[in-house]
C-alpha cells in the first residue's frame, strides 16, 4: 500500500473533513441544478422540481451553518484551535513554493518546497501542516462560507428580501450573487479532486484528509535523503486515470466559468430557476463534465473513508495478535 | 462498393459503407442539432418592452430592472471575481498535473522490479523486504 504517508490531521479535524464534504457537494447540486438549470435541468427533475431543490438546498445549507457554527467555536474555545491559528497564515515561503512548483514543472528546480510538497515521505520534519495550497483552501472557504451563509440566509424568505429592497429584481439579484459567489468554490473543489486523488504516490486518494494522525505509526528508517518516492510504485492505471480526470477537471472549470458569465438573473423567473443565456450543447456536456467531477470527489471521500475503517480493523486485528502472543509469554 | 455478387443473387452492403453512412448519419443528426441550436435568441432580448426604441426598450439590460447601485456592482464584482479566480485555479490545476507527471516518472514503473537502496544487499536489513 503506498498512499500511507505522515499523518497530519487529528480525528475532530478529519471527521469534519468528511462531513462538510458530503454538505458541500449537496449543496452544489442542489444549487447549481437551480443556477445552470440551462445545462443541468435533467438534475433539477430528478430531484424533484425547483420547489423540492430549494427545499433540499435550504435543509443542507442549515447544515452548513451548524458545521460552520462548529468549526469557528473549535478554533477559538481550544487550546490546539488556536495554536493552530499560526500555522494557517500565509508566508514568504508560500508564495516560494508556487514559484518552486512552476520551476519544478518547466524543470528548473529538482524537487517541490516544503510548503507546496504533498508526500513528504523522508521529509517529513520540514514540512508544515498545511500546504500553500491548503492556507489558499482555508482562506477561500473562511471568505467564502461566511459571505455565502449571510447571502444565503438573506434569500431564505424572498418576500422578507423584498420588504428591505423593493423590487423583485433586486430581490433576485442577491440570489444571483449568492449562485455566483459559490462559482469560485465549486471550481476550487474540481480542483482539490484532482490534486489529492492524482498525485502519484496516492492515487487513488491521499488518505491523511480520512485516517488521523493518532493511527498512523510515525516511526521510520532515516537513512534515505529526500522523500523516498523512488522506492514507491507507480500504480499501472494512474497515467490514462489522470489524463482522464484531468481533461474533465479542466473542461468542467471552464465550462461552469463560461455558464455563470450569462447568468445574471435577467429576467427574473416565476419559479426559482437563474437562467438566460447563450446555453449550448458543448457548454451543456461541459457543465455536464463538471458535475461528474464533483460526483467522482464524493464517491473519493466515501472511498477515503471506507481506507480508514479497513485500516481500523487492521489495527485492531494487530493489536490483538500482539496481546494474545504477550498472553502466551 | 455495394456486393452484388453475394449468395443466391441477391445484392447485400458491404460492411465499410455501412460503417461509412452511419458515422455521416450520426454527425448529420448531430450537426443538425447543433445548428439549431444557435437559433436560440438569448432571451434577455426576447423579454424586452418595445426593443425597437432608443436605448432598447424597458429592460435593456438586468441593471435596468435593478436600479440599486451597490447591488448591481456587487454582481458584476463576482462576475470579475469569478472569471480571474477561474484562470488562476487552472493554472493550479496544469502546474499539479505536470507537476504529477515528473513525479510519477521518479517512481518505479509498474512491474519494475523493487531497487535495492543499498545496491542489491538482500539481507534483509532494510526491514526484510526482500523478497
Amino acid at each position: 500500500m503506498t498512499n500511507l504517508d505522515h499523518g497530519k490531521f487529528t480525528r475532530m479535524t478529519t471527521v469534519f473533513h468528511s462531513l462538510l464534504a458530503m454538505d458541500v457537494f449537496f449543496l452544489f447540486f442542489t444549487g447549481y441544478a437551480i443556477m445552470f438549470n440551462d445545462e443541468l435541468w435533467w438534475m433539477l427533475t430528478l430531484m424533484g422540481g425547483s420547489g423540492s431543490v430549494a427545499a433540499l438546498h435550504r435543509v443542507f445549507g442549515v447544515g452548513l451553518l451548524a458545521l460552520v457554527t462548529f468549526w469557528v467555536l473549535m478554533m477559538v474555545t481550544t487550546d490546539t484551535g488556536r495554536s493552530n491559528f499560526r500555522e494557517v497564515l500565509p508566508t514568504p515561503d508560500d508564495a516560494k513554493a508556487f514559484v518552486q512548483d512552476i520551476q519544478f514543472v518547466l524543470g528548473n528546480a529538482e524537487e517541490r518546497h516544503p510548503n507546496a510538497r504533498q508526500f513528504a515521505g523522508g521529509t517529513a520534519d520540514e514540512i508544515p501542516l498545511l500546504s500553500y495550497v491548503g492556507k489558499g483552501v482555508i482562506f477561500i472557504f473562511a471568505v467564502e462560507l461566511t459571505l455565502l451563509s449571510i447571502s444565503g440566509l438573506l434569500i431564505w424568505s424572498k418576500t422578507g428580501l423584498m420588504q428591505y429592497f423593493a423590487t423583485q429584481t433586486a430581490a433576485m439579484a442577491f440570489v444571483v450573487f449568492h449562485g455566483l459567489l459559490g462559482v469560485v468554490m465549486l471550481m476550487g473543489i474540481m480542483f482539490h479532486i484532482f490534486e489529492h486523488g492524482f498525485h502519484p504516490a496516492f492515487f487513488p486518494v491521499e488518505t491523511k484528509a480520512f485516517i488521523p494522525r493518532s493511527m498512523i505509526p510515525e516511526s521510520h528508517d532515516d537513512d534515505d535523503e529526500g522523500t523516498g518516492i523512488e522506492r514507491l510504485q507507480l500504480s499501472s492505471g494512474w497515467a490514462s486515470a489522470t489524463n482522464l480526470a484531468g481533461a474533465a477537471t479542466v473542461i468542467g472549470i471552464v465550462s461552469v466559468l463560461t455558464a455563470s458569465i450569462y447568468d445574471t438573473g435577467y429576467p427574473v423567473s416565476l419559479e426559482l430557476l437563474v437562467g438566460g443565456g447563450a446555453t449550448n450543447l458543448l457548454l451543456t456536456v461541459g457543465v455536464n463534465i463538471g458535475m461528474l467531477v464533483l460526483f467522482f470527489g464524493m464517491v473519493l471521500s466515501v472511498y477515503g473513508n471506507l481506507v480508514r475503517i479497513r485500516w481500523e480493523q487492521q489495527m485492531a486485528e494487530g493489536e490483538g495478535a500482539e496481546a494474545e502472543a504477550e498472553a502466551a509469554d | 462498393m455495394s456486393n452484388s455478387t453475394a449468395e443466391n443473387g441477391a445484392s447485400s452492403y458491404s460492411g465499410t459503407m455501412i460503417a461509412v453512412n452511419a458515422v455521416i448519419a450520426v454527425a448529420v443528426a448531430l450537426g443538425a442539432v447543433w445548428v439549431v441550436n444557435g437559433f436560440n435568441v438569448f432571451y434577455e432580448r426576447l423579454d424586452r418592452v418595445s426593443p425597437t426604441v432608443d436605448g432598447g426598450g424597458i429592460g435593456t439590460a438586468f441593471a435596468q430592472g435593478n436600479d440599486i447601485g451597490w447591488l448591481v456592482f456587487m454582481v458584476e464584482a463576482i462576475h470579475a471575481i469569478d472569471v480571474l479566480t477561474g484562470l488562476f485555479i487552472l493554472v493550479l490545476v496544469f502546474v499539479h498535473w505536470s507537476a504529477f507527471r515528473r513525479l510519477a516518472s521518479r517512481m518505479r514503473q509498474p512491474g519494475e522490479a523493487r531497487a535495492m537502496p543499498d545496491g542489491g544487499d538482500t539481507d534483509g536489513e532494510n526491514g526484510g523486504d526482500s523478497r
